[in-house]
């Protein structure tokens, strides 16, 4: 009997082990598999110039340029409002009310819908209803922000990844103990004394958790930017929100599946794959820097 | 002598459940009253109604009146905040801010913008608390880095920046060593010359040794008052006479 039991408790150690190798294993061949095709044809130029001969030589700097202020502009759009949603659902509303259970359920099906279908919102809802809207209103009825652009296609992700940032920035705002508050209401605070004074300086690495979290979502989604912004090929950079842009994931979907010579650009691509995963691991680092910075200098004062 | 707190009737609990059960009694200027009674007795839900603090809890509900300087607490319009300073409070476990000593002291002052002599008030609060000899050095640094008996005298001195008339302590040396405790007791003894006290303690002993005035509760009711000297030399009622000797509770 104990020959069984040590038997079974061995085999069950190996199959979790398995399981966490098998894991190492497909991570270490994809990165792997991406490096040793991808290296070769990594240059300054490659991450410097733009693509040229039907995107078969030349660079991909637009793409780059365009990856990077797509997910800027998406953090600043989806922090404040994610923020803001996560502490009034957390810090104002009654617990029990029917709003808050509506807004809760909500954000749990926006993180289930399929990210093809915040393509077809953004598509809807920003250009055809604001942005239309905006031209008639401002530009009269002249085309300005009514088609696919930066600013869409960066809103578009940021209702995306909402949900990503509301759960963390609550989990962080659970975390601040109760006892913090007490004590501030005891002193004659506010409940936004309280909120901006203890809770909120409390909880920002829990916040900025979140921005990393809707960072990495984000850099790497290319369904809701199709019909929202992303262009098929531009030699030029995007100069205002209304304009539009190259983005890496789409230019990998582009050098895939449209180009003329699939071959010439399997190395392109190659190189591409490995670009973009540098440029989501570097937009990654700089929020994990900045989120170290700021605990440190809390836990300094 | 007109009281400066006046409880009549006072019934109150959490979920539909009364805590409290029709609780009267007085409270007057410059006295320490001291509330005794076994765990679940109500002592800390009445403290928490002075100030209001239990109108945190959304499950909280009260019936009767408290009148703080003849204002009905939970029926005329009362701003919280400004009588949450009036009565300031001091829990049983230390909780400084994150943050420094200083940043503890001016939490409060700041809150209202009254930030005049910022350096005096916190010179005069910390000695107030016998705290000032050993933090004077050390202002800017962290609170936490004090011991737990240091934490709470900064918490009441963090409390006396408000200039409270009432002072609401919550079994606040329910988890400190005795020279801390002592520290505490000698504070309370001086500040009643400015100031109301309402001491909630689990220990006997500390309420005949700093209050003037004692109550005793037990399953919500308050069973008898008066002072110290009487109740534990000669308590009217048996069930008091058993816990202060240690019967029960």
């Amino acid at each position: 009997m104990t020959r069984w039991i040590r038997f079974v408790a061995a085999a069950f150690t190996g199959l979790t082990g398995l399981c966490c190798a098998a894991i190492l294993a497909m991570v270490v061949i994809i990165l792997g598999d991406i490096l040793v095709h991808g290296w070769d044809r990594l240059s300054w130029e490659f991450v410097s110039a733009e693509p040229r001969v039907g995107m078969t030589e030349g660079g991909i700097f637009p793409a780059i340029f365009g990856t990077v202020v797509l997910v800027l502009l998406m953090t600043l759009a989806v922090v404040p409002l994610g923020v803001a949603t996560a502490v009034y659902l957390h810090e104002y509303a009654r617990q029990d009310s029917r709003l808050v259970h509506l807004v809760r359920l909500a954000l749990q099906n926006l993180a289930g819908v399929p990210a093809i279908v915040f393509g077809l919102f953004g598509l809807g809802f920003f250009i055809q209803f604001a942005g239309e809207g905006i031209d008639k209103v401002f530009f009269g009825g002249k085309l300005a922000f009514g088609q696919p652009c930066l600013l869409w296609a960066a809103l578009t992700l940021a209702v995306l990844t909402l949900p990503t940032v509301v759960v963390a920035t609550e989990e962080a705002l659970r975390a601040v103990p109760k006892s913090y508050r007490e004590a501030a209401y005891a002193m004659g605070a506010t409940r936004w004394q309280v909120v901006r004074r203890v809770v909120l300086p409390q909880s920002i690495g829990g916040m900025l958790t979140g921005a990393i979290l809707a960072v990495s979502r984000g850099a790497g989604e290319v369904a809701p930017i199709l019909f929202t912004g992303a262009a098929y090929y531009l030699p030029y950079l995007p100069k205002k929100l209304n304009d539009q842009f190259m983005e890496l994931g789409y230019h990998i979907y582009v050098l895939t599946t449209q180009s003329p010579d699939v071959e010439a650009t399997k190395p392109i691509l190659y190189a591409t794959v490995l670009v973009l995963l540098m440029v989501t691991f570097g937009l990654n680092f700089a929020a994990i820097l900045v989120r170290s910075r700021i605990r440190r200098r809390l836990r300094q004062t | 002598m007109t009281p400066i707190l006046e409880v009549q009737g006072f019934t109150a609990g959490y979920g539909g459940r009364d805590v409290l059960a029709s609780v009267s009694i007085e409270l007057f200027e410059h006295e320490v009253l001291g509330i005794i009674g076994p765990a679940g007795s109500g002592k800390t839900t009445f403290l928490r109604s002075l100030n209001r603090m239990n109108d945190l809890d959304p499950r909280f509900h009260a019936y009767g009146t408290i009148r703080y300087r003849g204002i009905d607490l939970y029926r005329d319009p009362v701003d919280v905040a400004v009588l949450r300073r009036k009565l300031g409070m001091v829990f049983a476990v230390p909780v400084p801010l994150p943050g420094s000593i200083w940043q503890n002291l001016v939490f409060g002052p700041e809150l209202n913008g009254r930030t005049a002599a910022l350096d005096e008030r916190a010179e005069r609060s910390l000695r107030a608390a016998y705290l000032w000899d050993e933090v004077k050095d050390r202002l800017h640094s962290s609170a936490f880095a004090l011991s737990g008996g240091q934490q709470q005298r900064l918490c009441l001195a963090r409390t006396l920046m408000l200039e409270p008339e009432v002072l609401l302590l919550d079994e606040p040396c329910s988890g400190l060593d005795p020279i801390s405790t002592a520290k505490i007791e000698e504070a309370l003894a001086a500040l009643k010359a400015q100031l109301t006290v309402v001491l909630v303690t689990n220990n006997v002993l500390q309420s005949s040794r700093v209050a003037d005035r004692t109550a005793f509760f037990l399953t919500g009711k308050l069973v008898e008052v008066g002072t110290t000297r009487q109740l534990f030399v000669n308590p009217r009622e048996q069930m008091t006479a058993e816990y202060i000797s240690g019967r029960f509770g």
